[in-house]
């Protein structure tokens, strides 16, 4: 970058010499250098994060030989002392503005801007006064994310709002999701073990947490069935919180005293080890009903697999989409990506949660909208330019800022 | 071969006479005489003796001996007497039973199937999880006053813990019989094999009758009512129908073992179902209950809708239903206020019949309700078993159906069968086949028919003695054909196209037309003729062969004949009450209902 400033800085001085030296050789009456431009401006672009400014310059009526217009700035004062001026761009010549980006938002700059052309350039004129680039609060170009975040919190509001007004949220049934009473209800006529497996990640993945969410509502059904539930963790914190949430739902049943820590234990933090613990113990406890609810990787039709062969109902959601089709094949119910996610609104049925799955819903079905008038318009575009279609998709690039 | 039938109501003794005529069983007389198992007779031979002599007052056989029993014949030769006397019961309010297992939607529902289908009502079920607590729970079975008890829980090798709990809530709390005080309750034990010996040892010496039959849940994979229900009907004829007044006396007189009415009702419409190899859906829509029965791939359902019915319930209907939506059947201008007084009125006086055509048009407004509602219940009822394992392929990603499907299903449906007093006893064939019509809203083809004089019970019980007789009355004289509905499946679009029908016979065509969506026709087929039908639905209307592709079978005249309906399913009636009432209007004329 320096050196192409030093370039231009070089061609600058050696045409400004080479003028005043070879004037004198090379005039002619009709080879005039350009004339400079009457003024220069420079101002702030607004709604910006600082860091450029817009320079315009009024042309001179009759402007010569010139060809483009060479723009400078300095951030040494402009009392009589110049430079070093550095290239912020070479525009052609119809052009009247120009924008200098990548600037300081705490120096001060000044501007000039030189006729170039075939006879040489004009005397720069410089702008009258410096101008810092400000940052500013709003930044203009993210105006329409910022609308689309509105919008969608608006939705998440009103239909929080209308939830809790008691407005009834319709969400499809999740097959999977409605199986559970069937699949405790199994494992309290066959006598037999429930096996929750809340995935082999930590806390800190929301797949793990949306798996605790689920037991929950797992334990508290099978407290309600006297029916025992087995969980085996790989991390220590997902035992601890798994604890905590069988504790709360056997509470919430009316039978603490049926709650029994020693059944959610950790195995291991490896990943092998962890599921050669839990198919072995599935294989002599041969519990009735199985769940993975979390994140899974290679071991996952390992476990569904051995469920299968036991005989049990399986249960399994998880938004890694690798590891989906084995669960869709080995498992009874699989909730997949998003349906696990929405499974805490959907069992608890709270108005506050089921608003707010009806509002990123709304949110998610506005921007398949535009995803989709987007991708017509392209295609339109694309077959006739110039056309409607064109003139439609610049605007609505305009509106969404890209 | 002659054959008396007797079924002993709850008021009513209705018997009839089949014979064997040139090879083939006919019915032939009817007779019918107050029930008698009451005070001051509290004798039922009395009201079955004073039925079959009406039988033969007209008949002109002799079937009554001087003693008051019905006489037999030595030789087929004999004038007088008869071969044979069967009867069903559902006099002093039919058998009552109590029922309980581990999970409500599990062998609590499988011991809830059993007792339906073996004909009784059940009282309660009582199950680990059914939300009540445990003093709760004693507290309902001290209250109830069944004449049975089912007991089922785990399945074999399964949970014995949560099954024990149960018969340790119920073997303190005591039940007492309906019937005799000294009487010990029967209990049936239709459970985990590995409970037997805790549950003998929890019902020895409580004043239980305990029997054991295998269990009806052996695994969640299969339900296993055969041996409950043959049980049920045992303790039903040793245990409850000896303590009733008179029923030793009538137990001796019958060939074959009485059994419940609603079972009876049940057997035959398994044996037609299976002799014909199709879906059969029976209705008896009573005074304060309605009973629904289904065959659907050859498995029995049948539920007891008890708040669902045309008098004592009729109150319950119009709450159950809305009034908003009984009126929408209704095309004359009624004051609500009225009508709400006529409902009262029928609820304190149940045997009042319409007097005019308002009346009878609110009456069968009201039994489309309650025939609608019953069948909900059924269809929610009669499921797939649930707890099941599932196998599925990576096909199945966004297509994952639940266990505990409905076995119900409209376009599989073949027959309807109705009958009880408001379907029976309607002053014109078509009023019946749109009260059905309207309340199940059958798919593709279906043969309605109606049970005019309730003989199915009376056929239910030959049919475990001479399936053929039972067979033959029934085709022939126990339904009345009333035709056939033909409507598509799918939303149409009104005054659009909706399918073209083609009704041909030996290459003539009889019939040939096209009905737009919204519309009914009614085209007339007689009695004892046949014909092939050729439906042609338009796109994304379904007649059974796939949306849009034509279909054709063959159909059997009835008294009314061929309803065409363009309606579309789920039917849907317009919003605003002008136009809904001038559709109502429209579909009436159209078949001729209330002309």
């Amino acid at each position: 970058m320096q050196i192409i400033l030093s370039v231009a800085a070089a061609r600058m001085c050696a045409a400004t010499a080479c003028a005043a030296l070879c004037a004198p050789l090379c005039a002619s009456p009709s080879a005039s250098p350009p004339t400079p431009p009457l003024s220069v401006t420079a101002a702030d672009v607004p709604w910006d994060a600082g860091g450029s400014i817009e320079i315009s310059w009024v042309p001179a009526a009759n402007l010569g030989s010139a060809t483009t217009w060479l723009v400078e700035r300095s951030e040494i004062g402009a009392d009589g002392t110049s430079g070093p001026w550095v290239t912020v761009a070479e525009v052609a010549i119809a052009t009247t503005t120009t924008t200098a980006a990548k600037l300081s938002h705490t120096a001060p700059y000044w501007f000039r801007v030189t006729a170039v052309g075939s006879d040489g350039s004009s005397s720069p004129t410089n702008s009258p006064a410096h101008t810092t680039a400000h940052r500013n609060f709003f930044i203009g170009e993210k105006l329409p994310l910022f609308s689309a975040i509105l919008t969608v919190c608006a939705c998440v509001i009103y239909f929080i709002l209308a939830a809790r007004k008691g407005r009834p949220m319709k969400v499809r049934r999740i097959a999977a999701l409605e199986a559970i009473d069937n699949a405790v209800g199994r494992a309290t006529e066959m006598g037999r073990p429930i096996l929750f497996v809340a995935g082999i990640q930590d806390m800190d993945n929301i797949q793990t947490v949306a798996g605790i969410t689920v037991l929950g509502h797992v334990s508290k059904t099978a407290a309600e069935y006297d029916a025992t539930i087995e969980v085996p963790t790989s991390r220590s914190l997902v035992m601890e919180a798994a604890r905590e949430t069988v504790q709360a739902s056997y509470l919430a049943a009316g039978r603490p005293e049926a709650y029994n820590a020693d059944l959610i234990r950790y195995i291991t933090d490896e990943q092998f080890g962890f599921v050669a613990y839990v198919s072995g113990r599935m294989v002599r406890e041969k519990p009735a009903t199985c769940f993975y609810m979390g994140c899974f990787y290679a071991e996952s039709l390992i476990l569904a697999e051995t469920g299968n062969s036991i005989g049990a109902i399986q249960i399994a959601g998880t938004a890694e989409s690798s590891q989906l089709p084995f669960f869709v094949a080995a498992c009874d119910y699989t909730l997949i990506g998003e349906e696990f996610m929405a499974a805490s609104a959907y069992l608890s049925g709270e108005p506050d949660q089921m608003g707010s799955l009806k509002g990123q819903d709304a949110g998610k079905a506005i921007a398949s909208v535009l995803i989709i008038v987007g991708v017509v318009l392209a295609t339109f575009a694309a077959l006739s330019p110039g056309g409607f279609a064109t003139a439609a998709l610049g605007a609505l690039r305009g509106i969404l800022g890209s | 071969m002659r054959i008396v039938a007797t079924d002993c109501g709850s008021t009513t003794t209705k018997a009839i006479l089949i014979e064997e005529r040139d090879g083939v069983f006919r019915q032939t007389f009817r007779g019918e005489a107050p029930t008698t198992v009451e005070d001051p007779f509290a004798d039922v031979t009395l009201g079955v003796t004073n039925a079959v002599t009406e039988l033969q007052e007209l008949s002109g056989y002799k079937l009554i001996a001087d003693d008051g029993t019905i006489i037999r014949r030595a030789s087929v030769n004999d004038v007088d007497g008869c071969d044979m006397y069967i009867s069903t019961s559902s006099a002093g309010g039919g058998l009552q039973m109590m029922v309980a297992g581990v999970v409500r939607e599990m062998t609590a529902e499988s011991a809830k199937r059993a007792a339906l289908g073996a004909g009784a009502i059940v009282m309660d079920t009582i199950a680990s999880n059914d939300r009540r607590k445990p003093h709760e729970q004693i507290q309902r079975i001290r209250e109830l006053r069944p004449d049975m008890v089912l007991v089922s829980g785990g399945t074999d090798g399964g949970d014995t813990k949560k099954v024990i709990e149960i018969a340790e809530l119920i073997a303190p709390a005591r039940p007492r019989p309906r019937f005799g005080s000294e009487f010990c309750l029967p209990l049936i034990f239709a459970g985990n094999k590995e409970a037997r010996t805790a549950i003998e040892r929890i019902f020895s010496g409580e004043g239980f009758a305990l029997s054991i039959v295998d269990n009806l849940r052996p695994t969640l994979e299969r339900e296993h009512l055969g041996p409950a229900r043959e049980r049920i009907h045992d303790v039903f004829l040793e245990h409850v129908m000896a303590h009733a007044p008179g029923y030793d006396k009538l137990m001796e007189w019958a060939n074959a073992p009485i059994m419940p009415t609603p079972g009876a009702v049940g057997d035959i419409l398994q044996t037609i179902a299976k002799g014909r190899a199709i879906n059969v859906v029976g209705v008896d829509i009573g005074g304060a209950t309605t009973d629904m029965f289904s065959v659907f791939g050859g498995i029995f359902n049948r539920t007891v809708s008890a708040n669902l019915g045309m008098s004592y319930s009729i109150s319950n209907v119009c709450a159950e239903a809305g009034m908003d939506s009984v009126l929408r059947w209704v095309h004359l201008d009624m004051d609500e206020r009225e009508l709400r007084n006529r409902v009262k009125n029928k609820m304190i006086r149940p045997t009042t019949i319409p007097q005019t055509l308002e009346a009878l048009v609110f009456e069968q407004a009201v039994s489309r309700e309650a025939l609608r509602l019953a069948y909900v219940q059924h269809k929610a009822f009669a499921t797939t078993l649930k707890g099941v394992q599932q196998q599925r392929t990576v096909g199945d990603a966004f297509k994952q159906e639940e266990a505990g499907k409905s076995l119900v299903d409209n376009m599989a449906l073949d027959l309807m069968v109705a009958s009880g007093g408001v379907l029976s006893h309607a002053p014109r064939m078509e009023q019946t086949a749109l009260m059905m019509i309207d309340a199940f809203e059958p798919e593709g083809f279906t043969e309605i028919a109606k049970d005019s004089i309730f003989m199915m019970p009376h056929l239910g019980v030959l049919a475990s003695v001479n399936p053929r007789a039972a067979m033959e009355v029934f085709e022939k004289d126990c339904l009345v054909i009333l035709g056939w509905c033909v409507a598509p499946r799918g939303e149409v679009r009104a005054g659009k196209p909706a399918f073209e029908y083609t009704l041909t016979r030996g290459g003539t065509t009889l019939a040939h037309g096209q009905l737009v969506g919204g519309e009914m026709r009614l085209v007339r087929f007689a009695l004892g003729e046949s014909g092939t039908l050729e439906v042609r639905p338009e796109k994304g209307l379904d007649m059974g062969a796939g949306a849009g592709k034509p279909i054709s079978r063959e159909v059997r005249g009835g008294s009314v004949g061929i309803v065409f309906d363009a309606r579309g399913r789920p039917l849907k009636l317009p919003h605003t009450q002008a136009e809904r009432r001038a559709c109502v209007e429209k579909w009436l004329k159209s078949l001729e209902v209330y002309v």
